[in-house]
């Protein structure tokens, strides 16, 4: 097996979109049974692409990416997200993908973050274990989260004192707040949870 | 990892009716002021809606794509007869294959990527039928018997029992995409159709087959056997809601007997496969993007039939009222076992627990809570009977109270049900709930503490003196709502080990964390006793020279101080194993032998990382939630010595050991000593015993545990680490005997050879 060389680490550029993107999309959707679609880059990248960051090889092609996005959660704390991460396989092993989650927290710190989440699939010990040892907790499991019926541990890493206590308003998305409805009545929940 | 699994059904946007009009020049000029990749998206645009959206002319995305050079004709049919004669093999084939899917389906996934990749399916239930004659798999029916009797009264059979699985699991409480996808398509599972009209086939079916003389015996039993099963499998799941008249579970015995000789006749069968196929789901009415067929194997499909007949069986064991704690424990019991039953279960239940406010479509909701207040704080009190007497004096005390216990029925009717009913959620799904409802109890509690000084001054109770000397009283409804309240807590907790939240170096605080819980409702149990006691006192003293129901009033105030001390034994035995895990856990942390999740390298601190898992907690006024200073000096047990601590692991385990055996011992149930009982509930009581041992078989490991610790720091000599190593044992794994306790496997490092 020839040695990979170390790769070097940039920021994204909304500028070369068309050159990242494509690559971005490849090497994330190489682990998804069904792609994301090109809304859900741009809802990431055009509006917090300074949180995505990129590894590149001595050929200056794409070997790992990390997508995310920080913004207040339902009125409360200023909450990162990482949405996405991947490193080509060959290139698995190394800790790039712990050095893009790194420049990802390093970058929502400067910008005053109070928390991040993440979930990831409950198989995926890989990414478990990398986030946790960077300091994230299992906050709770989430039942058949992925397309595939696979379940997901929320995680959450707290980096300030006191984000606990601060009160959120009503999430739309959230399950039904009492959790059962009138026992006369029947509705259902038909929404998953996202963020 | 971002889901890519979001429902994809336009949410309605609330606005003015618009009129169409032309923009697409507008557009085209706004666009082409756009760079590539600029995003335009107003404040309603969502990650939601993101991840929502199809790519149009994507082929991973875009069901109804069809490629360059591919031909419309054959990008949407299949080449495939569906009147072509079959061998019997091939029908058997095709029946399990249907039952496969049929099972995946009830297991979560689609329709469009189970039965709905059935062409047999497609064509018997697309154009709709509006005739049961109408409902078969071409005009011109298969000349072939197997094919338009047999194997057409096979799938109508089907597909009929999924009509009432889909109308039953769609009218309660589920989580969409997560427990179950109720989806048609714009298809219609034949719920216009009398039941009687699938019998009468199937029994035609079954007929016809049973006169064959050209069909190998093998063959003919086998296909026999399955049109059994549909006939038994149909009958048993019509009966529905009904069960609680009927109290048959013949139909699911015979399920279960029928299974038998299915299970065995797999293997005789040739599979189809040419007769599933996924250019159904470009016809689909679906906004999903192309999804891979499931494959479930016939051993886990089967599998998971003979659990959902079991469950059903064994959940009639439960419709017996006994009590409220009898039915509590009996819900609890059946639905956490694992695997966890499944949805249609779940549902039903869920109708049975409740509905049209009576408790398993006999007991009144009000008798439930009035039986359980009765039971834990209010034995013959007069709160609980002032609306009998129908005083209608509206200056009467008596009148008074009645009004105030109703508004407080009307209150906390619904979360007390809830309490029971959120057991039917999934295990996940339960925790989280848990996790609001525990704040929804705390502002009972304090609503319910408003009431209960109200209704002390109608009552005249009169008060305790504490040795402090302040007057105390019993704050019945309160302390009631504090007992819910503590239970939550104790199960949020619990649960948390279930679900495997907990990363090792937590587990020395979360034991701690929950042994702290259980004493605070030990010493809330012991206060609420107390007050009993007085009741009972002065009852006995008014009964002297007021005789009148004193037998009745008796054996309220037995039943009552029984419940109590069943329930204090249940959680002294939890308190002193949490006590024994605490402890022993604190000594391998402290000699780094413990693993760690997180690294030194970690960007958060423990006092982070506690107040992420205190969170549901920190909304709580009472119990207060612990500071982390003070729970750090108490979890990590400061000031005490290895062999202090191990010596109270080793105490603690004991007693919980015998704890446990006294648990064991009064049973699941409290007995009816009228003994009128009419069915005795032996699965359930199995499962709960089962569940006992289990705790139990994990104390004895927890006390091996300790001697190996024990003799490992009496061995090492100063300053050196302990040679061992210790694995924290995952749930479902033999060595973690109980989901709720994580036993450490601790053995000696083998040495570096």
């Amino acid at each position: 097996m020839n040695a990979l060389s170390s790769p070097h680490y940039v920021r994204y550029d909304n500028s070369r979109e068309n050159e990242y993107v494509a690559a971005m999309r490849q090497l994330i959707s190489k682990d998804l049974s069904e792609p994301y679609s090109i809304y859900v880059y741009r809802y990431f990248l055009y509006q917090w692409g300074d949180l995505c960051f990129l590894a590149m090889d001595d050929k200056n092609e794409m070997v790992g990416v990390v997508v995310s996005k920080l913004e207040p959660h339902r009125d409360g704390p200023l909450r990162g997200y990482i949405a996405m991460l991947a490193v080509r396989e060959e290139y698995r092993g190394q800790g790039i993908a712990t050095k893009l989650v790194r420049m990802a927290i390093d970058a929502m710190i400067e910008r005053d973050a109070d928390e991040i989440v993440l979930e990831t699939e409950i198989t995926n010990t890989g990414a478990m274990k990398l986030y946790e040892r960077l300091g994230f907790l299992r906050s709770k499991q989430l039942h058949r989260y992925y397309l595939n019926g696979n379940s997901a541990y929320r995680l959450v890493l707290y980096l300030k004192e006191g984000v606990g206590a601060v009160r959120t308003g009503l999430d739309p998305y959230g399950p039904i707040p009492t959790g059962l409805p009138e026992a006369c009545g029947h509705s259902h929940a038909n929404m998953g949870s996202l963020m | 990892m971002l889901p890519n699994n979001e429902v994809r059904v336009p949410r309605p946007r609330i606005g003015q009716p618009a009129v169409p009009r032309d923009i697409t020049a507008e557009f085209t000029e706004a666009a082409s002021k756009l760079n590539t990749g600029q995003l335009v998206k107003d404040e309603t645009f969502t990650l939601f809606e993101a991840v929502g959206a199809l790519e149009i002319m994507d082929s991973k995305m875009d069901s109804g794509y069809i490629a360059p050079g591919e031909n419309l004709e054959e990008a949407l049919e299949d080449n495939y007869d569906v009147r072509q004669p079959l061998a019997p093999e091939q029908i058997v084939g095709l029946m399990d294959q249907l039952l496969c899917h049929e099972v995946a389906w009830h297991k979560g996934h689609p329709l469009s990527q189970t039965l709905f990749t059935s062409i047999y399916l497609d064509r018997l239930l697309w154009p709709v039928p509006k005739t049961i004659e109408d409902a078969r798999f071409d005009r011109v029916p298969s000349e072939s018997p197997l094919v338009g009797l047999v194997l057409r009264a096979y799938c109508l059979a089907l597909v009929k029992a999924c009509d009432i699985v889909h109308a039953r699991v769609a009218t309660e409480y589920y989580y969409e995409e997560e427990d179950f996808v109720s989806h048609l398509y714009n298809r219609n599972l034949l719920s216009a159709f009398d039941m009687s009209h699938f019998h009468r086939l199937l029994d035609q079916a079954t007929a016809w087959l049973a006169e064959q003389t050209d069909i190998d015996q093998k063959l003919k039993d086998a296909i026999r056997c399955r049109l059994a099963f549909r006939h038994q499998f149909l009958s048993a799941l019509d009966q529905d809601l009904q069960v609680l008249e009927t109290r048959s579970t013949v139909n699911f015995e015979s399920c279960l007997s029928e299974l038998v000789p299915l299970k065995e006749s797999v293997p005789l069968g040739k599979p189809m496969p040419e007769a599933f196929s996924l250019k159904i789901q470009r016809k689909l009415a679906s906004t999903v993007p192309p999804r891979p067929m499931v494959n479930l194997s016939s051993e886990d499909a089967l599998a998971h039939l003979e659990r959902l007949c079991k469950d059903a069986i064994d959940m009639q064991q439960m419709l017996d009222y006994t009590g409220p704690s009898n039915f509590k424990t009996a819900v609890w019991t059946l639905l956490s076992r694992k695997p966890q039953p499944s949805i249609y279960i779940r549902c039903l239940l869920q109708a049975l627990i409740v509905s049209n406010f009576n408790i398993l479509g006999t007991v009144p909701v009000k008798d439930f809570l009035y039986g359980e207040l009765a039971e834990l704080v209010l034995p013959a009190s007069l709160l609980l009977e002032a609306n009998i007497d129908e005083v209608e004096v509206p200056s009467d005390p008596r009148f008074q109270i009645a009004q105030k216990m109703d508004g407080f029925l009307k209150r906390f009717s619904q979360p007390f049900v809830d309490t029971v009913r959120c057991a039917c959620l999934n295990r996940c799904r339960l925790r989280r709930t848990l996790c609001h409802t525990i704040v929804d109890w705390d502002n009972l509690q304090m609503e319910a503490e408003e009431l209960d000084l109200e209704l002390r001054v109608l009552s005249a109770e009169p008060p305790l003196q504490f040795p402090g000397g302040e007057p105390t009283w019993s704050f019945p409804l309160s302390s009631w709502a504090y007992h819910q309240k503590l239970v939550q807590f104790r199960l949020i907790l619990q649960m948390g080990f279930e679900l495997s939240i907990y990363s090792p170096e937590e587990l020395p605080g979360m034991y701690w964390y929950l042994s702290h819980i259980c004493s605070t409702h030990l010493g809330h149990i012991d206060r609420i006793r107390t007050f009993t006691v007085a009741a009972r006192k002065r009852d006995l003293m008014a009964a002297g020279s007021r005789p009148g129901n004193s037998a009745q009033k008796a054996s309220a105030f037995h039943r009552s101080f029984h419940a109590l001390e069943r329930l204090t034994t249940h959680i002294i035995a939890v308190d002193a194993f949490a006590i024994a895990l605490h402890a022993l856990y604190v000594v391998l942390a402290r000699h780094k032998i413990l693993p760690t999740a997180s690294s030194a390298q970690a960007y958060s601190t423990d006092r982070l990382r506690y107040e992420i898992r205190m969170k549901p907690f920190i909304p709580i006024t009472l119990p207060e939630l612990v500071p982390y200073d003070e729970y750090q000096r108490e979890a990590a047990l400061e000031g005490d010595s290895d062999a202090t601590i191990l010596e109270r692991a080793s105490k603690a385990v004991a007693e919980a050991r015998k704890a446990w055996e006294a648990n064991l011992a009064n049973g699941a149930f409290i007995e009816d000593p009228s003994g009128t009982k009419s069915t005795s509930p032996k699965a359930i009581k199995e499962d709960w015993n089962r569940d006992a041992k289990d705790t139990m078989r994990a104390c004895i490991g927890t006390s091996l545990t300790i001697e190996t610790v024990k003799k490992a720091l009496a061995a090492s000599t100063d300053g050196k680490p302990l040679n061992l190593e210790v694995t924290v044992p995952e749930v479902g794994t033999k060595a973690r005997w109980h989901d709720w306790w994580v036993v450490p496997q601790v053995s000696e490092k083998k040495s570096k050879a």
